[in-house]
């Protein structure tokens, strides 16, 4: 087995094969009914299976030979593109594996087209015209092409698949709120994208390559280096949805079809995030001013407590979700300000904390959306007042919400205690203990936001009336990923051997524990 | 530089930013529309005055020509529905007015930032890696003579590979959001009109000409896939808009399997010259030029579908199933 797995061309499954899918799926998109759900669910399956392969296959070749680099067409950088996989790279495949793989066995839950007794009600969604498949499709080829790519280039082409697919499973829920939340999401991205575009024409301009290793070792502290950086990272927390910038996601999550709310949440937003990681770490290592780290810093730390308030005063559960996500997205941003810290010897421990975070919540917050999915599909509404007891008929989702809720407030064994203990120890330990006062804010406020549904959820009070039973496979999926994310925490040390492999600081004493 | 040609270069460099701003702050849409096609085919002049003709052709053709007909087609479909509605006829959607405040908000950063990025242009260091001469020695060993071709579809053809990715997705994005489909926008006297019928029958075998032209000269000197395959995409746009295609383009799977062709004998290449090099996209000795005029030849139909179903919106009628 060694020597398959020695195979470079294993980099490629993780891109090609949901590519294939997605061309398969597309064509399929012409039978009707019955034929083409069986069909383009075979496909998709099939595709989630083989990244789920292939993701590990690759974890196996980095942690036994180190980084990997692949010389596509057989041309070498700078003048042709390669892609490269070191730690950091397979943790993402394997984030989009677990998160991705149990979003896929959702959706044959969610669009079965089950009839309800009343048939037009909010989220009824069968995916009439089968574009469901084929777009999800191409957004997870499009983000595990950014998790393995190497050239500036080649980063923006994922970036616009990314943003277009995204943009059209937001709308397809069909309904007027669901077009504008998605327009408004494909100006964001576009703009995004644009600001990411001239970053990289200023990085051409500059030295004349576009491969990010060529990139890393020319850039040097000038005006067109500044500028990039300065114009990447906005774009990219444009569409990560760093606070102020998450005005679009409110709308985009809540009005997405359940199944493409969790894949949004707990994926697409941590893709754009990668991106501003490897282009601060690996491109511009040594060329910002440490203090450069203080913007995202502090705009991370407004938005856990900004987002956790608005969440608080939500009455829906998708929308509270949302607002979660802006607060938790604050969390990841920390670990920009505590690398740059005194103490450079625990930048590991920072950045390997907010890079854990984005696989603990990506579980947690895909898990909670689809119970979200769960209570809509069975009594057509997800408004908190009116859905008081409603633990009694549905207990399965309320305790995902539960049980995903302990990575929200980061308690322990949870992958969310890992990430934020690490966040603390970090920023006590490069003296900016006023973050570990917010890492620790923002805990108590996500225990306060998430009670908001479960205090009424869990009473016995006559509840609402169940229209439909959901597919057993949609609470199934959510349960088990929601537990999942509980024992994050104790699956660690692997984990964060794997990340130590061609990590932009040295792990020291924490990576082989 | 003679003296007409610097004349010509600064009226062009003149036009464009005053073309740019009169687009941007044209209160009517129609107006906005017409000043962004004429800033396309500025612009186009421009890239060919800076010796870079393969984007002159591609600025000309996809920038000006398809995407100015997308957006007259969005225009047309907007004042269209401003007529039926009856409660504001005063003031119809596409009038849109600035507040200074709102003036202001735009103008502030929008300076900074042009400072900023004059600075950091006007700072560049020398490049430290000359790709011009890179891609020159690869193209003097390889078998494709033309430099942009070779790096489209040789050296960085991932990416080329990938964009063909998203012409794709973008179809499949227009489908999947339902819309209705586009009638031609001419009035029915004029899209029924022998005339114009007979005109685009002589127009049509004269356009695929071209087209393919463009095509086979891209291996040696400028045009390629994406030129060729706008040149058959805007031929596709006529051809609809005077009622000779339906909008709905043809039976359903054929039409999805003609979208998805260019993509999926890409992929079908990478893969196997994967098993045969070892390598993805990497082309056998000896197989590199016909690959690659393959690869093209199929994008290029592709392409030239692709553009026009964007324009259409509808997807193909299924009669029956099967893809």
């Amino acid at each position: 087995m060694a020597s398959v797995f020695e195979n470079t061309n294993w980099m490629l499954a993780p891109i090609l094969v949901p590519l294939a899918a997605a061309t398969v799926a597309f064509l399929l998109m012409g039978i009707r009914g019955e034929a083409r759900r069986n069909a383009q669910n075979a496909v998709g399956l099939a595709a989630a299976l083989g990244v789920a392969l292939s993701a590990l296959a690759l974890w196996a070749m980095v942690s036994g030979g180190g980084p990997v680099r692949y010389e596509l067409g057989g041309w070498e950088a700078p003048l042709g593109i390669n892609l490269y996989a070191d730690g950091l790279s397979v943790f993402m495949l394997i984030t989009t594996a677990i998160v991705g793989g149990a979003g896929s066995v959702y959706a044959l839950g969610y669009f079965s087209g089950r009839e309800g007794e009343d048939a037009r009600r909010k989220e009824d969604l069968q995916d009439e015209t089968g574009s469901f498949w084929p777009l999800w499709m191409f957004l997870w080829a499009s983000m595990n092409g950014m998790f393995l790519a190497a050239d500036a280039f080649n980063l923006y082409i994922t970036l616009e698949i990314l943003g277009l697919s995204a943009a059209a499973l937001i709308t397809l829920g069909g309904t007027r709120m669901a077009f504008s939340a998605g327009m408004r999401y494909l100006m964001v991205s576009l703009l995004g994208s644009l600001a990411y575009l001239l970053g990289v024409a200023l990085l051409y301009g500059s030295f004349g390559a576009l491969d990010l290793a060529t990139l890393g070792e020319a850039a040097s502290p000038i005006p067109p280096v500044w500028a990039a950086l300065a114009l990447i990272s906005l774009g990219m927390a444009l569409k990560t949805g760093l606070f102020p910038l998450h005005f679009w996601m409110p709308a985009a999550y809540t009005s997405a079809p359940s199944a493409a709310s969790a894949i949004l949440a707990g994926l697409v937003g941590k893709a754009s995030f990668y991106l501003l990681l490897r282009v601060w770490f690996d491109v511009f290592g040594g060329s910002a001013p440490p203090a450069a780290g203080q913007i995202p810093g502090v705009l991370g730390a407004v938005a856990i407590v900004w987002g956790a308030v608005m969440a608080m005063r939500q009455t829906r559960i998708k929308t509270l979700l949302a607002y979660s996500s802006v607060s938790q997205m604050g969390y990841l941003f920390l670990l920009f300000a505590l690398v740059s810290g005194a103490a450079p010897e625990r930048s590991f421990e920072a950045w390997g904390g907010g890079v854990y975070l984005v696989l603990a919540h990506a579980c947690a917050k895909a898990a909670m959306f689809m119970a979200a999915g769960v209570v809509i599909y069975s009594v057509g509404h997800d408004e908190i007042p009116r859905l008081r007891g409603i633990f009694q008929k549905l207990p399965i989702s309320v305790a995902t919400f539960a049980v995903g809720g302990i990575t929200m407030m980061g308690l322990p064994t949870s992958g969310g205690f890992t990430a934020k203990y690490l966040l603390f120890t970090a920023s006590v330990g490069t003296g900016q203990w006023w973050y570990s006062l917010v890492v620790l804010a923002g805990s108590i406020l996500a225990a306060l936001y998430l009670l908001r549904f479960l205090n009424p959820a869990l009473i016995q009070v006559p509840t609402a009336k169940v229209y439909r039973d959901a597919p057993q496979i949609m609470s199934g999926t959510a349960f088990v990923l929601a537990v999942f994310s509980v024992f994050l925490g104790l699956m660690s040390a692997p984990l964060f051997e794997l990340l130590s492999v061609g990590a932009p600081f040295p792990s020291g004493t924490m990576g082989g524990s | 530089m003679s003296f007409a040609g610097l004349v010509l270069d600064g009226l062009l460099a003149l036009s464009l930013p005053v073309l740019a701003w009169r687009a941007l702050s044209a209160r009517d849409l129609y107006r906005a529309v017409i000043l962004f096609i004429t800033f396309g085919v500025i612009l186009a002049l421009a890239w060919a005055r800076l010796g870079a003709p393969d984007i002159a052709l591609a600025e000309a053709a996809i920038g000006a020509g398809i995407t100015g007909a997308l957006l007259l087609n969005t225009v047309g479909g907007l004042s269209r529905k401003n007529d039926k509605d009856d409660e504001r006829p005063d003031e119809p959607t596409d009038r849109v007015g600035r507040p200074w405040r709102t003036r202001l908000a735009v103008t502030v950063p929008v300076t900074i930032l042009a400072g900023g990025l004059a600075w950091a242009v006007l700072s560049f260091p020398a490049p430290v890696v000359d790709m011009p001469s890179l891609v020159g020695e690869a193209v003097a060993e390889g078998e494709v003579s033309h430099p942009v071709t070779a790096v489209l579809l040789d050296y960085r053809s991932y990416d080329t590979f990938l964009e063909i990715g998203v012409l794709l997705l973008a179809a499949l994005c227009v489908w999947s959001l339902g819309l209705s489909a586009v009638r031609s926008t001419a009035p029915e006297a004029v899209s029924g009109s022998p005339v114009l019928a007979g005109f685009v029958r002589l127009l049509a075998p004269a356009m695929v000409v071209s087209g393919v032209y463009l095509l086979w000269a891209g291996t040696s000197q400028p045009g390629g896939a994406f030129q060729a395959g706008a040149v058959l995409g805007a031929l596709g746009v006529v051809m609809v808009l005077t009622g000779l295609l339906v909008p709905s383009l043809g039976r359903g799977g054929v039409v999805r399997a003609g979208l998805a062709l260019g993509f999926a004998v890409f992929l079908l290449v990478g893969v196997v010259s994967m098993l045969a090099t070892g390598g993805f996209l990497a082309y056998p000795e000896g197989f590199e030029y016909g690959l690659i005029l393959a690869i093209e030849f199929f994008l290029t139909f592709s392409i030239a579908l692709t553009l026009t179903a964007l324009f259409t919106t509808v997807p193909p009628r299924e009669k029956g199933g099967g893809a």
